[in-house]
C-alpha cells in the first residue's frame, strides 16, 4: 500500500529529454507561478521523463508517487503508526514534498481513487495549503513547491475520468509522440544503437500506430521501441526484439499477434 | 474454425493492410491466377505467390485506398473503361506509393519509379495524364489491377444505409403504400411466419406505422411531465427488495432441468391452462461460426464504462486490520490491556477502507431471431443495434472485471431452442470472439422463455461469483410454434421471475426496434427494462437499470 518515492538529486546528469513543442517553456512559467500542472499523453511518450528533466533544470528535488487504485489520502500525506506503545506520525510523500519545497509528481493520478484526490485540491489552487486533518494543523507550501499529475486519457484500462473539479485547478501540457525523426534520435540515444536501425524502429512504431481499430488496447509507444531497440544493442536481431519488445506487450490475442508478427517482418530485416 | 485457420494463409496479413491503409482492411485469397485488387474493405490477393510479392502487391493497393486514389469520382471514371484503369493504376500507383515512402516497408520502397510518379501529385492529374495520349508503361504485375464495379458496388452498400435512414426520417408516419412495399421488398429476410396484413408484413407494418402514436405517453411518464421519454423503465417495482427475498424456493410447480445428451429440457408456463408443461422445450447449444471476414469492429464503449464504474464501488471500512490508514482505538485499547495483563496482544489494530471487489457474473442473451432483420429506425437493422449493444455491454462489463457470458438464440419449434455461445464465461473476448458474433445472422423465430431459462442454469452452473445478472437483449417479440404472443409473453415473464426467484438479477433491453412499451410490459413484466433508439444511449439508462438488478439479486443472495 506504500506509495513509491523516488528522490533526484541535483548532481546527477540531466535525463536526456528532447523538446517536441513548447512544453519545457510552460512547465517553468507554470513552476514560477505556483500553478499545478496537469500532463495528458498517451503511456510511454515520456511524460515521466520531461518532469524529471523539469525537476533537474529547476533544482528542485522530485518526489514521485505511482498511483494506483488503492492509493488512500493517508497513502499521501502521511498515517500514525504504532511504536510500542506510543503512536508516531510518519509523514505522507505529499506532505514530505510540501515540507521540503519538492515538485510531487503523482504519476498516472486518475487511478488513485478520486476522494483520495480530493486531497490535491486546496494545494493545486491559489490556496496552496495541505491540511492535515489528523494532526489537526495546515502546511502552507513553499514558493517552491510544486504538484504535478500526468494521465493518460485514453488509456484504456482506466474506468474513471479525473474530476472536473481537479483539472480546472491546473494547467495542462498535452504530450504526443515526437515528430519520427526526433523519435529515432531518442530511440538511437537511449538504445545506444545505430541511427538506421532506429529509423526502422520507429518505422515500424508508425506503422502500428496507424492500426487503430485493430484490437490492439495501446499503439507502440516510444518505451517499446526503446525496449526493441536495448535488445538489439543486446545483441538480438532486429525482428527477434522487435517480437520480444513489441509485439509481445501490446497483446495477448493470437491472431493480432499474428497479424503484428507480420507487420514486423514486412518493415524489419532479420 | 475453418474459417478462423485463414490468419494462417493471406489473412494474416491484414493488419499490415490495415497499417498502411490506415481503416480495417482484410485480406483474402483471389481464385488461382487472377490479379490481386481490392474492393475497399478487402484486399483480394494470390495465395500461390511468395511472401515478398504478397507484401509489395498488398502494399501498393492499400497506398491506393490510402491515398484516395481509389475514392467515389475517381472510380466512377473508371468504369467500364479497362485501358483507361490500367493506364491510371501505372501513374496513380507510384504517386501512392512516393506520398506513402515514409510509412512503407524497405522491400516495397524499391518498386517506387520517381520519374513516373513525379507526373502526378494528386489523383485527378493521374486520370488526367491517364486520358491523355501520352505513351505509358504498362503497371508492373505487383501492382495488382483495380476493379471499379466492385469498389462502386461495395461504396454504393455502405452509401445504403444512409439513404435508408433518410427516406424513414422525412416521410415519418406517412409511409406512401408503394413505399413501404418496397422497402418490405429490400428486406429479404422477412418473417415468413408473419401474416401479411395483421402481423409484420409489409401491410401490416405499413399500417402499424400510421397507427402509432408519436410518442409513447404510457411508457415515459405524464406528458409535459419532466420524465424521459425516449425509454421506459418499470425498474421501480423491481428495487422493492422484500418482493424477491420473500418468494421461497421451494414453490409447489417448482420447474426442474434435466440434461440429457440430446440438449436440455426445460418446461414451459402455460398461461391459459395455468400450469407448467414439463420439458417441454428442448434447448441445444450450437457452436457459432467464426467468420474471420466477419470480424466484428470493437465499438466503443468509454461513456458506457464510464456509466458502470460507479456500480458497487462503496467504500467498506475494515476494522483490526493488520494495515490500514487509522488506528482502531478499540483495538489498540483491547491490545494494550492485554500485554500490560501480560498475554500476547493482536497487532491488528488499524482501520482499512477498502473498495470491495465487484464479485458480478453476467449473460447476456442476444435474440438472433428473424424479427430482428426488421429495420430500425437508424437505418440498420435491430440485428445490428443489438448487437452492436451487446459487444459494447460484453467488453464494458468485461473490463470492469465482471465474469461475461454472451448466448445468441433464435428457435424452430419447441424442440429446437438453438442456444450458441459467442463467448463463454472465462472465455477471452478477442478476436475469435468478434469473429463469431460478426458471423452472426437473423433467422428463425424466438421462444424467449427457454432462453431465458437455459441462461438462468448457465449463470448457476458456470456464473461462479455472488452476485448474478441476466441481461435479455429483444425486441420483445416471443414467437414461435405453438408459442403465440399472449402466450409467449405470459412464459418469458414467468421465467423471468423463476430467474428472480433463484438470485438472478434480470435486465431488458430493447434496441432499435419498433416494438411499444405496452408489449414489452407485457414480456419483461416487473423486470427492470428499456427501450432504445440506439446502442448510443445505452450508458444513459445502463447504470441505474443495472444497480436495480444487482440490488435485486444481492437481496437474494443476503437471504439466501
Amino acid at each position: 500500500m506504500k506509495a513509491d518515492v523516488k528522490l533526484v538529486r541535483p548532481g546527477a546528469p540531466r535525463p536526456h529529454y528532447v523538446a517536441v513543442a513548447n512544453e519545457e517553456r510552460v512547465f517553468k512559467a507554470a513552476f514560477r507561478q505556483r500553478t499545478s500542472i496537469l500532463i495528458k499523453g498517451p503511456t510511454g511518450c515520456g511524460k515521466t521523463r520531461f518532469v524529471e528533466a523539469m525537476a533537474y533544470d529547476l533544482g528542485r528535488p522530485l518526489i514521485t508517487v505511482a498511483c494506483h487504485d488503492d492509493l488512500t489520502t493517508a497513502d499521501l500525506v502521511g498515517r500514525f503508526l504504532l511504536r510500542g506503545g506510543e503512536t508516531e506520525w510518519v509523514d505522507g510523500p505529499l506532505t514530505r514534498a510540501v515540507r521540503e519545497g519538492a515538485i510531487c509528481y503523482l504519476d498516472e493520478v486518475v487511478e488513485a481513487r478520486q476522494d483520495t484526490t480530493v486531497v490535491l485540491h486546496p494545494l493545486a489552487d491559489h490556496r496552496r495549503t495541505l491540511p492535515i486533518e489528523r494532526l489537526g494543523l495546515t502546511l502552507n507550501a513553499p514558493p517552491e513547491f510544486c504538484l504535478v499529475v500526468s494521465y493518460n486519457p485514453g488509456y484504456q484500462s482506466i474506468l474513471k475520468d479525473l474530476k472536473d473539479s481537479t483539472r480546472q485547478r491546473m494547467v495542462a501540457i498535452e504530450f504526443g509522440f515526437a515528430a519520427p525523426e526526433v523519435e529515432a534520435s531518442i530511440v538511437a540515444h537511449e538504445a545506444e544503437i545505430a541511427d538506421a536501425k532506429a529509423a526502422e524502429l520507429v518505422r515500424l512504431g508508425q506503422a502500428i500506430r496507424r492500426l487503430e481499430t485493430a484490437g490492439l488496447r495501446e499503439v507502440a509507444s516510444t518505451r517499446v521501441l526503446i525496449a526493441a531497440g536495448r535488445l538489439v544493442a543486446g545483441g538480438l536481431g532486429m525482428r527477434e526484439a522487435a517480437r520480444a519488445a513489441i509485439a509481445g506487450p501490446l497483446t495477448d490475442d493470437s491472431t493480432v499477434t499474428r497479424g503484428l508478427h507480420e507487420v514486423i517482418d514486412a518493415y524489419l530485416a532479420d | 474454425m475453418a474459417e478462423v485457420g485463414n490468419s494462417d494463409g493471406v489473412g494474416r496479413l491484414g493488419l499490415l493492410a490495415s497499417a498502411i491503409a490506415r481503416r480495417p482492411l482484410h485480406v483474402a485469397p483471389t481464385e488461382p491466377g487472377e490479379a490481386t485488387w481490392t474492393d475497399g474493405n478487402v484486399v483480394y490477393l494470390d495465395a500461390g505467390k511468395d511472401t515478398r510479392e504478397q507484401i509489395e502487391t498488398l502494399a501498393v493497393q492499400a497506398s491506393l485506398l490510402a491515398a484516395g486514389s481509389l475514392d467515389h469520382p475517381i472510380v466512377r471514371a473508371l468504369a467500364r473503361r479497362p485501358t483507361l484503369a490500367r493506364r491510371y493504376l501505372a501513374v496513380e500507383g507510384h504517386r501512392a506509393l512516393t506520398a506513402l515512402e515514409p510509412l512503407l516497408p524497405p522491400s516495397v520502397r524499391s518498386l517506387i519509379r520517381p520519374d513516373v510518379a513525379a507526373a502526378s501529385d494528386s489523383p485527378s492529374a493521374s486520370l488526367s495524364a491517364a486520358r491523355s495520349d501520352r505513351a505509358i508503361v504498362d503497371p508492373p504485375a505487383r501492382f495488382g489491377t483495380i476493379r471499379p464495379q466492385r469498389l462502386l458496388a461495395s461504396l454504393r452498400n455502405a452509401e445504403k444505409s444512409r439513404t435508408q435512414e433518410h427516406i424513414a426520417r422525412v416521410q415519418g408516419n406517412r409511409v406512401p403504400l408503394e413505399l413501404a412495399e418496397e422497402a418490405a421488398a429490400d428486406d429479404d429476410t422477412q418473417d415468413p411466419f408473419a401474416s401479411p396484413v395483421g402481423g409484420r408484413g409489409a401491410i401490416g407494418r405499413w399500417l402499424a406505422k400510421l397507427l402509432a402514436p408519436v410518442r409513447q405517453l404510457s411508457g415515459g411518464g405524464s406528458p409535459g411531465a419532466d420524465a424521459p421519454t425516449h425509454w421506459t423503465r418499470s425498474g421501480r417495482r423491481g428495487k422493492s427488495h422484500p418482493l424477491f427475498s420473500i418468494a421461497t424456493t421451494e414453490s409447489v410447480d417448482e420447474p426442474t432441468v434435466e440434461k440429457g445428451a440430446e440438449g436440455m429440457k426445460y418446461p414451459e408456463w402455460d398461461v391459459h391452462g395455468r400450469h407448467y408443461r414439463r420439458d417441454w422445450c428442448t434447448v441445444r447449444e450450437v457452436e457459432a461460426k467464426a467468420k474471420a471476414a466477419a470480424r466484428f469492429p470493437v465499438p466503443d464503449r468509454t461513456g458506457l464504462r464510464r456509466s458502470l464504474t460507479r456500480l458497487g464501488l462503496g467504500i467498506d471500512r475494515y476494522h483490526r486490520q493488520a494495515q490500514g490508514d487509522d488506528i482502531d482505538i478499540d483495538a489498540v485499547i483491547e491490545a494494550r490491556i492485554k500485554m500490560l495483563a501480560g498475554s500476547a496482544p493482536d497487532e491488528a489494530v488499524f482501520i482499512n477502507s477498502i473498495r470491495r471487489r465487484r464479485d458480478l457474473s453476467v449473460l447476456i442473451l442476444l435474440d438472433i431471431s428473424g424479427s430482428s432483420a426488421e429495420p430500425a429506425a437508424t437505418g440498420k437493422t435491430v440485428h445490428e443495434e443489438q448487437r452492436a449493444a451487446s459487444a459494447a455491454l460484453m467488453l464494458a462489463l468485461h473490463e470492469l472485471g465482471a465474469r461475461v457470458a454472451l448466448y445468441a438464440y433464435h428457435s424452430q419449434g419447441r424442440s429446437a431452442v438453438s442456444v450458441m455461445p459467442v463467448k463463454r464465461f472465462g472465455e477471452n473476448p478477442g478476436a475469435l470472439v468478434l469473429q463469431r458474433l460478426g458471423g452472426l445472422e437473423p433467422g428463425a423465430y424466438s421462444r424467449l422463455g427457454a432462453a431465458i431459462r437455459h441462461g438462468t442454469a448457465l449463470l448457476q452452473d458456470h456464473g461462479g461469483m455472488p452476485r448474478q445478472v441476466l441481461i435479455v437483449l429483444s425486441d420483445g417479440l416471443a414467437y414461435d410454434h405453438g408459442y403465440e404472443p399472449v402466450y409467449g409473453a405470459g412464459d418469458a415473464r414467468h421465467a423471468l421471475g423463476e430467474a428472480r426467484r433463484q438470485g438472478v438479477g434480470c435486465l431488458c433491453l430493447s434496441v432499435g426496434a419498433a416494438t411499444d412499451g405496452e408489449t414489452l410490459r407485457r414480456v419483461f413484466g416487473s423486470s427492470a427494462h428499456a427501450t432504445l433508439p440506439a446502442p448510443e444511449q445505452l450508458s444513459q439508462v445502463l447504470g441505474p437499470l443495472l444497480r436495480s438488478a444487482i440490488r435485486a439479486a444481492d437481496v437474494r443472495r443476503r437471504v439466501g
